[in-house]
């Protein structure tokens, strides 16, 4: 538990926070994807390792609210695929795909896409993670 | 509709429809004889956030522009009655005190989905009227 309250918890909520300014400075310099692609990448570590540890915690005993912590768990996990989901509206990606209303992106709308939804992501992530720890007893 | 916002407002719908089912499926499951009309309405909440994220991505139009609708009146409405008489809802909803709970996200967002799907409605009205010339 201690090392999810004082190292795990504290970087998840800085990736986030990273998550949101990053983002939010694509929206302004598209030029800031590539920052925001390796803050993505910071915040799929983060968030697996405190998958990790809070499985860890679990399996071991504690006296928190399984369903809830198995809920806030998964919330913070089923979060990071919606970083990057401009990917999806790449024309290679549209390729494979027959729908005609499927949006195909320019790479300038990718970033922003990607921003939005890093900006967004960054805010239900942290909340999510606070969530969790409070369950936990932290 | 523009495609960014579309993107984005899956993003955000989705995200809202993760929480709101999450509560949802914990209350009904545990405490669903306290107060089943909130409750009803997270799940219902839930429902409604699912669809719409649905929709925007299937480019269902109508079903995203009504499922917006019933979102924001169903915001105005829950957060309308635990105004007038907050006995009426014995435990929070996502929609309660107008989405206060979420940021006031449940009260924007369907302003905002309104917004570019009205919008976007309007561009492809104007581009498929004959023109005068």
């Amino acid at each position: 538990m201690d090392a999810l309250v004082t190292f795990i918890y504290p970087a998840v909520l800085v990736v986030s926070a990273l998550l949101v300014v990053v983002g939010v400075v694509t929206l302004v310099l598209v030029r800031a994807h590539r920052v925001l692609e390796w803050v993505v990448t910071a915040a799929y570590v983060a968030v697996v390792v405190q998958a990790l540890t809070v499985i860890l915690l679990l399996l071991t005993g504690t006296s928190a609210d399984l369903v809830l912590a198995v809920g806030y768990l998964l919330a913070t996990v089923a979060l990071l695929p919606l970083l990057g989901i401009g990917r999806l509206g790449t024309p290679e990606a549209a390729e494979y795909d027959a729908d005609p209303n499927r949006p195909v992106l320019a790479p300038d709308q990718i970033a922003r896409v990607d921003a939005g939804a890093a900006i967004a992501v960054g805010i239900a992530l942290a909340v999510a993670s606070w969530r969790l720890v409070i369950v936990l007893g932290g | 509709m523009n495609p960014v916002a579309r993107i984005v407002l899956i993003v955000v719908y989705s995200i809202l429809g993760l929480a709101a089912a999450g509560r949802a499926t914990v209350q009904i499951l545990e405490k669903f004889s306290e107060a089943p009309v909130a409750y009803t309405v997270s799940a219902l909440s839930a429902v409604v956030y699912i669809v719409i994220a649905v929709a925007l991505w299937r480019g269902w139009e109508t079903v995203a522009l009504v499922g917006s609708s019933v979102e924001l009146v169903g915001v105005l409405v829950v957060g309308t009655l635990g105004v007038v008489d907050s006995s009426l809802w014995p435990d929070e909803t996502v929609w309660t005190g107008f989405g206060s709970g979420y940021g006031w996200v449940p009260l924007l967002l369907p302003l905002v989905a309104l917004y570019f799907l009205l919008k976007g409605r309007q561009r492809r009205a104007a581009l498929s009227s004959p023109s005068d010339s």
